[in-house]
């Protein structure tokens, strides 16, 4: 492996020392002549100067993980898009076909999770399909 | 100084035993499940390392279908710590002592 | 390389993954019956079974070819790989009939995630190469994690699939890292040809091993983590016990069958030629697997968790025979066939007995079997009976074809622990015999009704009984046609 030249990362060492150097000063500084006349009121976290009504950390509707799932998968599907993009021209139809029949595969699972309602923020349809499966919870649950 | 790959290589043990211990000390499914991803890049990178050294292209390949196979796993994990935390409102592995014997 | 043949060499996943699709489609177009699901389920593991019939009349004892630039094996192993894995994930299918028809709609989900699982096991005897192999490992892993939380009702079930899925993960990356050391050693992921790993370690002689070394090690742990292997088997019984019981026979016969397929042709085809460097590793873990799975199993009072805990011994007397490198690979096929056989029905019976959906199967539940139900009770005698090993068993068969590989191997000392664990075995199997035959319940214990045995269960116990009993009579044919079933 050749010698690499490390001048060339010079300015943004430069950059980092500055950074650091200008957040670590203002903090110092503020500390230092800051008047500070702490009452009760000053010290609750800021919301637009109404008194916080709750904790500020809440637990999340389970649909928006459910959203965020789907979207990290197909997202990270995309992936094989771009290796195929790279080398367009060296693949040809094959590499065509073969992509079709991928995003043919990637839109029939969306066609799934669309119609079963994962989708939905209200819900109806996911009802629907979840009724059976929660009854026979349901009935588990009493006999046991 | 350079950096060889070997470096990388170096690095990415380091990491693999950083996953390793993490899975292995904590308690929280989903701080277990971060050091389960750790161990998959410290693998990523001992690929893209090693195939850099070594001047062939397997190595960013196999990063690749590594990724989308760790995608995929992501999604059914929070699926099922999900459905864990939302049945008992924690995600802690210690409560999880139904089974045993 | 003949174009058509390229895609023959796939056909069995894409015959699977063509019946996961229409399922699906077909189920939220239409919203049909239940044997709607059969129907497409059926055709495709018919299809799947037919094609890798083909190829093994057509490539038995021959030389592997590999296809997709050397991703994809076709030979006698990967072959009966599909002879074995599909039928028995219809026969699973048929086992957890009753449980995929109790969850509604989702039950589409369930047949699509078992005919998934069965392209992943497959794919995992026919890989070529590390990365597709990898591919095929998590497809099969990521659809048992689901299957065995599948009645997420039940709160031991979302246990077991969270204990399955957190130590499986582990297990994935640490295989994963292994494969990454081993290309940085050998300089490829692929197994065959110019340049693969097998071809650079018979070639070569490397002067510092280390990493291939610790390459080697970390895939040995990641696959002995899959099959059950001792010291790596502390998921098993959490997840036998607490998956619902339907799906517990398939998810202990598909992760045998499809970890020792995988782990046969790691460690024969590709690492032949270090064979000095794992085979005393593999024996160790052989010991290990046999005594812990043997005296845990004693102490247990769940026959699921006595079930799995034998299944981490059986893990032991199947690395048995792989101590003896290629020679032991058809003594395998021989264990692994029959055990797999063994351990669906086992389980099937247990579904009977503490029902389709619950995960526990306390031996109280099966006091008095054999008057209530007698032939349920007969059946798990006989699958009990074979898995002790008692003669004219398959059980029997594969144990005595295992200990010869492992003993003309030079691994005596291995075979004399694991022939003292069966002794101490046949302890546990008995015990649960003795409850099903001359115990009687408890008063007032609180008995699930009467045993429900769907067609699909009887259809199961009936096969596994016949396969048993005729394997255990005249094993020699099997074990002859399997020796072409090597990953050469």
């Amino acid at each position: 492996m050749p010698q690499t030249d490390l001048s060339a990362y010079l300015p943004i060492a430069l950059m980092f020392v500055l950074v650091v150097g200008f957040s670590v000063v203002s903090l110092f500084l503020a500390r230092l002549v800051a008047p500070r006349h702490p009452t009760p009121e000053k010290v609750e976290p800021y919301e637009c100067g109404i008194v916080p009504l709750q904790e500020p950390v809440q637990r999340f509707p389970v649909k928006f993980y459910l959203v965020a799932m789907l979207y990290v998968i197909f997202d990270i599907e995309i992936v094989f898009l771009f290796a195929w993009a790279a080398s367009f021209d060296d693949l040809g139809w094959y590499g065509l076909a073969a992509v079709g029949l991928f995003t043919f595969l990637l839109i029939e699972t969306l066609v799934y999770v669309w119609r079963r309602g994962a989708l939905d923020w209200n819900l109806p349809r996911r009802r629907r399909y979840q009724r059976a499966g929660a009854a026979a919870g349901d009935a588990e649950r009493t006999a046991a | 100084m350079t950096v060889t790959a070997g470096w990388y290589l170096a690095l990415a043990a380091v990491l693999f035993v950083v996953g390793a211990s993490g899975l292995l000390l904590r308690r929280n499914a989903l701080v277990m499940f971060m050091s389960v991803e750790i161990m998959l890049n410290a693998a990523n990178l001992s690929f893209v390392a090693a195939g850099r050294q070594l001047g062939v292209l397997d190595g960013q390949a196999a990063v690749f279908f590594v990724m989308v196979v760790a995608a995929a796993e992501v999604v059914v994990g929070l699926a099922i710590i999900v459905t864990v935390f939302r049945r008992r409102a924690t995600a802690s592995v210690d409560d999880l002592a139904g089974l045993k014997g | 390389m003949n174009g058509s043949l390229t895609f023959l060499s796939v056909a069995p996943e894409i015959a699977l993954a063509a019946a996961v699709v229409l399922l699906l489609l077909v189920e939220v177009t239409f919203k049909p019956r239940a044997w709607a699901w059969a129907v497409v389920a059926g055709a495709g593991l018919a299809a799947g079974t037919a094609l890798s019939a083909w190829q093994w009349v057509a490539h038995r004892g021959a030389d592997t070819g590999t296809f997709w630039n050397g991703m994809i094996a076709v030979d006698g192993f990967a072959a009966l790989a599909g002879l074995l894995v599909f039928p028995l994930a219809g026969l699973g299918l048929m086992s957890a009939w009753r449980l995929a028809a109790s969850q509604g709609r989702r039950g589409a989900e369930f047949i699509a995630l078992v005919l998934l699982a069965a392209a992943g096991a497959h794919l995992m005897a026919a890989a070529a190469d590390f990365i597709m192999l990898f591919i095929g490992l998590e497809v099969f892993s990521l659809s048992l994690y689901v299957l065995a939380g599948f009645t997420r009702e039940r709160v031991d079930a979302d246990e077991a699939s969270l204990k399955y899925f957190l130590l499986g993960a582990f297990a994935s990356a640490v295989f994963l890292y292994g494969v990454a050391l081993v290309f940085a050693a050998t300089g490829s992921t692929t197994f065959y040809g110019d340049g693969g790993i097998a071809d650079y370690l018979a070639g070569t002689v490397i002067f510092r091993p280390g990493v291939l070394l610790a390459g080697l090690a970390l895939l040995l742990v990641g696959l002995a983590f899959k099959v059950s292997a001792a010291p790596f088997h502390v998921w098993a019984p959490d997840v036998y016990q607490g998956a619902p019981g339907g799906v517990t026979g398939f998810l202990a016969a598909a992760a045998k069958v499809a970890g020792f397929a995988a782990l046969a042709r790691v460690l024969t085809a590709v690492l032949g030629a270090r064979a000095d460097d794992w085979v005393p590793a593999v024996a160790v873990l052989a010991a290990a697997s046999v005594v812990v799975g043997t005296l845990l199993a004693i102490v247990q009072d769940d026959v699921k968790r006595l079930l799995a805990y034998s299944s981490v011994a059986h893990a032991g007397f199947i690395l048995t025979a792989l101590v003896a490198g290629r020679g032991g690979v058809g003594d395998m096929w021989f264990y692994l066939a029959t055990y797999a056989v063994q351990v669906l029905g086992a389980f099937t019976v247990a579904a009977a007995v503490s029902g389709d959906r619950a995960g526990r199967s306390p031996l109280a539940h099966w006091a008095g079997l054999g008057r209530r139900a007698p032939w349920l009770a007969a059946a798990m005698t006989l699958m009990l009976l074979a898995m002790a090993g008692i003669p004219l068993t398959a059980g029997f068969a594969g144990k005595v074809a295992v200990f010869r590989a492992a003993i003309d191997a030079g691994y005596l000392w291995l075979v004399i622990v694991a022939v003292l664990a069966t002794v101490a075995g046949l302890f546990f199997y008995l015990r649960v015999i003795v409850a099903m035959y001359l115990a009687s319940p408890e008063e007032g214990a609180s008995l699930p009704a009467s045993p429900a045995v769907g067609w699909g269960a009887r259809f199961v116990l009936a096969v596994a009984a016949a396969a048993t009993l005729v394997f255990g009579i005249a094993p020699w044919p099997l074990l002859e046609v399997l020796r072409d079933a090597l990953p050469l």
